[in-house]
């Protein structure tokens, strides 16, 4: 039996509600999923089933400046080389490869109640996460990583310190 | 209609309505945080998560927003009925894989953690208020509103 006029009526303004929410969800963070499927992302979405315990918590660019002006500290993943040639003001610098046995100097810089934000090259650099993960297994409680890294945060011409801080 | 009845639904409608709006809006502030919360479902591809988490929580919004001012009530209805219906879903797939994951309904920043099975057992809850509300508004008056 066909449907009604009524039931009609009521699948077609289901839809366009549906539709509606969509597309006020896509205007307002295309940028986000423009990221998301450009392919540049970091590994993977955290997920709660993996071997580790905890995993470190995704923040985007409006979320890393609101968490620095409140005290968090930066903590730049890669390299010592590029954190010499620009890093995000008052960061830290703890590379992935040496951060394994973490230095006695970032234990006393960081106290384990601090609320670290992780960063590194960008969308498909993954040492932030991995850098996150050792850290939650040394005793930090809140370990954020900003996936965008310091090209999002220097492309968005935010100031960037150079050098030793 | 008795009193009783128009009193239910409006009870069933403003509850729906409200408990959506605010499961909306709360996502819509974090949505990076709730895709993680979204890909712990470990159903969808990881750029889907954040389409997913981009999207759903407007749709949310937009239903609750018409429920509470009492237009287009059945098609809204029909909308978040249809989402707690593949919410169920997802649920039942975590509870049947063993997963041990906050089911995201809420605030995706919030330190509780509501199982698969208790999520579950509220969305048939949430449910029920949804065929309450669509069957009810469908023999009121002027059902087109």
């Amino acid at each position: 039996m066909p449907p009604s006029a009524e039931t009609r009526r009521i699948l077609l303004e289901a839809v366009v509600i549906f539709v509606l929410g969509v597309v006020l969800g896509l205007s307002f963070h295309c940028r986000l999923l423009m990221n998301a499927f450009s392919g540049k992302q970091a590994m993977s979405v955290a997920t709660e089933n993996s071997p580790v315990d905890r995993f470190p918590q995704p923040v985007e660019l409006e979320g890393v400046r609101r968490l620095i002006e409140e005290g968090a500290a930066p903590v730049d993943a890669r390299a010592r080389e590029l954190y010499l040639e620009g890093h995000l003001p008052s960061a830290l610098s703890l590379p992935l490869q040496e951060a394994e046995s973490l230095p006695d100097s970032f234990r006393e810089a960081v106290s384990t109640d601090s609320v670290l934000v992780l960063y590194c090259s960008g969308y498909g650099c993954p040492d932030s996460f991995d850098l996150g993960i050792i850290l939650l297994a040394e005793g930090y409680r809140d370990v954020r990583v900003f996936e965008g890294g310091f090209p999002e945060w220097h492309d968005a011409g935010l100031p960037v310190e150079r050098g030793e801080p | 209609m008795s009193r009783g009845t128009s009193l239910l639904y409006h009870l069933c409608r403003l509850s729906l309505g409200a408990l959506f709006l605010y499961a909306g809006a709360v996502k819509a502030d974090d949505v990076v945080a709730f895709a993680r919360n979204v890909a712990n479902y470990e159903i969808l591809p990881y750029s889907w998560n954040y389409v997913v988490a981009a999207t759903l929580p407007y749709v949310e919004v937009v239903a609750g927003l018409l429920l509470i001012a009492n237009r287009k009530v059945r098609p809204a209805a029909l909308v978040l009925g249809v989402l707690t219906a593949v919410f169920m879903l997802a649920l039942a797939s975590v509870d049947l894989r063993g997963l041990d994951i906050d089911c995201g309904c809420f605030d995706p920043r919030g330190e509780g953690h509501t199982s698969a099975r208790a999520a579950l057992l509220r969305d048939f809850g949430i449910m029920a208020l949804v065929v309450l509300t669509y069957m009810i508004r469908g023999r009121m008056p002027d059902p087109r509103r």
